[in-house]
């Protein structure tokens, strides 16, 4: 009776997908605008007066360090958000009664994330194209298009499963928003995002390649232009590691995380 | 096998023992009342049993298998109603209850949520969002998220705290419906005693962490409590008695011990018929009992 039981994972899975349709304007549209915000101010007006050695106009350079900020920002607010909203309401704890696998909570939850990062990072990459297509006229194309979506994937996933740890271990707001300002943010800014570390002197060079944000931003870099700050594969591998031990991470923090309510 | 089978079971927070070596069972298909002071441990054990929370020691049984957090075909025959009301952000009631369902593995269940929304009267309520439902209406998605699952073991704590009297009655006819006609086993916690003693046949009382009282309501009551017998009398009569508690001018009041009836103690008092105009029986009741077996341990802890 009870081994016929079916997984409880395509449920959760469902949930989080109707949660981000449920509030689409807060989860795609608001970081939609503020990337086109980006676009327009730093890769059009001021893009012009910047100049690459990497033979890209500054725009081109700019798409897909706005395009992963995007995933990774959302994938993590996705899960985060989820997690902590579910605290505040009161019925994160039904996650607990209910037999739910730490595995398939972690994975379902991810998905989620993955969906969102994937939806906003998607419509940033076409924005940027249609912003380079009216000012340049050129199409943008993609290098490399499996290790581009290899390092989208990966690199949400891994902020999905940051969120779903920090959400578990948090027992306030105060505590996710201080994580995702205090640490999240600048990781990301000068992981790469808006400038290419060889115009940084060599100290200021390796010190951002401790950095694991680094390595998926170029990642990103190199699977649409071919060119990045970074080794691609050397990157990937970094990224599958991150991915591997931040899962067991996150799966813990399920497993021993708060399920009060806030 | 017992439905629920707690055994040695201890929590502490600190330096308060929330739960001190509590033990009872519960039989399937009984109803069973968890009863205790606030604060003296009964929503620690549900939540135990419930994996909410993890006791320091002893072992929880549900129909024979081990309580634990990846336990997972022991969490599939129990149903928790939880004691604070859970809200749900973005989603109608329609929704929760199949989502729930799939959290259980049933991903064609809506035969059973809307048994489950028809009985507890909320299928005209099935398109609102949590938060547009008033209290009572939050308490009963709470018992139909419960029961979506139809476990075996339905844990129900303080679900009448803030409903009104024809709700709390309509619940509890349709508690008494799943006892009957599924054979769900019920453990409820409740501060209203006269619900428990109607509903349950036996019972625990548990205070400060501490198991006081186990076992069948009617003995419990007999136990710790006594019959109270007023005769009025249509003159001043002289009556002298072991029972007599408290006499005022055309009224006599008898407490007699419960196993006692009135033909004994009118045969005792040898009282002439005549003058008896009114007899009233009062019997013993659980919240008498409560209090007595709460206030006897409160006097011996001091």
């Amino acid at each position: 009776m009870a081994s016929a039981r079916k997984s409880g994972f395509p449920m959760l899975y469902y949930r989080e997908y109707r949660r981000i349709v449920r509030v689409i304007k807060q989860t795609v549209f608001t970081p939609l605008i503020n990337t086109g915000l980006y676009l327009m101010i730093f890769g059009v007006s001021l893009g012009e007066s910047i100049t690459m050695d990497t033979g890209f106009s500054y725009l081109v350079f700019l798409i897909p360090g706005l395009v992963m900020m995007g995933a990774l920002n959302n994938s993590f607010q996705n899960t985060s958000s989820s997690v902590t909203n579910s605290k505040f309401h009161g019925e994160l704890q039904d996650l607990r009664v209910m037999p739910l696998s730490y595995s398939s909570i972690v994975w379902a939850l991810c998905l989620g994330g993955l969906t969102r990062g994937l939806m906003v990072g998607g419509l940033i990459g076409m924005m940027g194209f249609v912003f380079n297509y009216f000012y340049y006229g050129d199409l943008l194309g993609v290098a490399h298009p499996f290790l581009l979506f290899a390092f989208l994937i990966i690199g949400s996933l891994i902020f999905a499963q940051i969120g779903i740890a920090v959400a578990f271990w948090a027992s306030s707001f105060e505590q996710l928003s201080a994580v995702g300002n205090f640490i999240l943010l600048p990781l990301m800014y000068l992981g790469g995002v808006f400038y290419s570390i060889d115009g940084l002197s060599p100290v200021w060079q390796n010190i951002s390649k401790l950095n694991p944000l680094f390595y998926l931003i170029n990642g990103v870099r190199f699977g649409m232009l071919g060119k990045s700050d970074v080794e691609p594969y050397f990157a990937l591998s970094v990224s599958l590691v991150s991915f591997v031990v931040l899962f067991f991470v996150a799966r813990n923090c399920v497993k021993n995380g708060k399920y009060q309510r806030f | 096998m017992k439905a629920l089978d707690v055994s040695g079971v201890s929590k502490s927070y600190g330096s308060l023992k929330a739960l001190d070596d509590v033990s009872f069972s519960i039989n399937p298909g009984e109803m069973y009342a968890l009863l205790g002071p606030n604060g003296s441990g009964k929503t620690t054990l549900i939540s135990i049993i419930s994996t909410l929370l993890r006791g320091d020691s002893g072992s929880i049984k549900v129909f024979g298998n081990e309580v634990g957090p990846e336990q997972y075909d022991t969490k599939a025959l129990i149903g928790l109603v939880p004691q604070e009301i859970i809200n749900h952000g973005f989603f109608k009631v329609h929704e929760i209850l199949r989502f729930v369902s799939g959290y259980y593995g049933l991903y064609d269940n809506q035969k059973r949520c809307d048994y489950l929304l028809d009985n507890l009267g909320l299928t005209e309520h099935r398109d609102k969002l949590v938060r547009e439902l008033s209290g009572g209406m939050k308490r009963r998605l709470l018992i139909a998220k419960a029961l979506v699952h139809s476990p075996k073991l339905l844990l129900l704590d303080e679900p009448t705290a803030g409903v009104d009297i024809e709700l709390r009655n309509s619940m509890w006819a349709f508690v008494r419906e799943l006892n009957e006609k599924e054979g769900m086993t019920i453990m409820l916690t409740t501060h209203y005693l006269e619900e428990a003693e109607e509903l349950c046949d036996r019972l625990a009382i548990i205070s400060r962490g501490k198991l006081l009282e186990e076992g069948g309501t009617k003995e419990l009551i007999s136990k710790r409590t006594n019959r109270q017998v007023v005769i009025k009398t249509n003159t001043e009569v002289d009556c002298s008695s072991p029972y007599l508690l408290k006499k005022e001018e055309n009224s006599l009041l008898f407490q007699i011990p419960n196993k006692m009836n009135l033909g004994g103690l009118l045969k005792e008092l040898d009282m002439d018929r005549a003058v008896i105009e009114d007899i009233f029986i009062k019997e013993g009741s659980l919240e008498e009992a409560f209090l007595d077996v709460v206030s006897t341990s409160a006097k011996g802890g001091l």
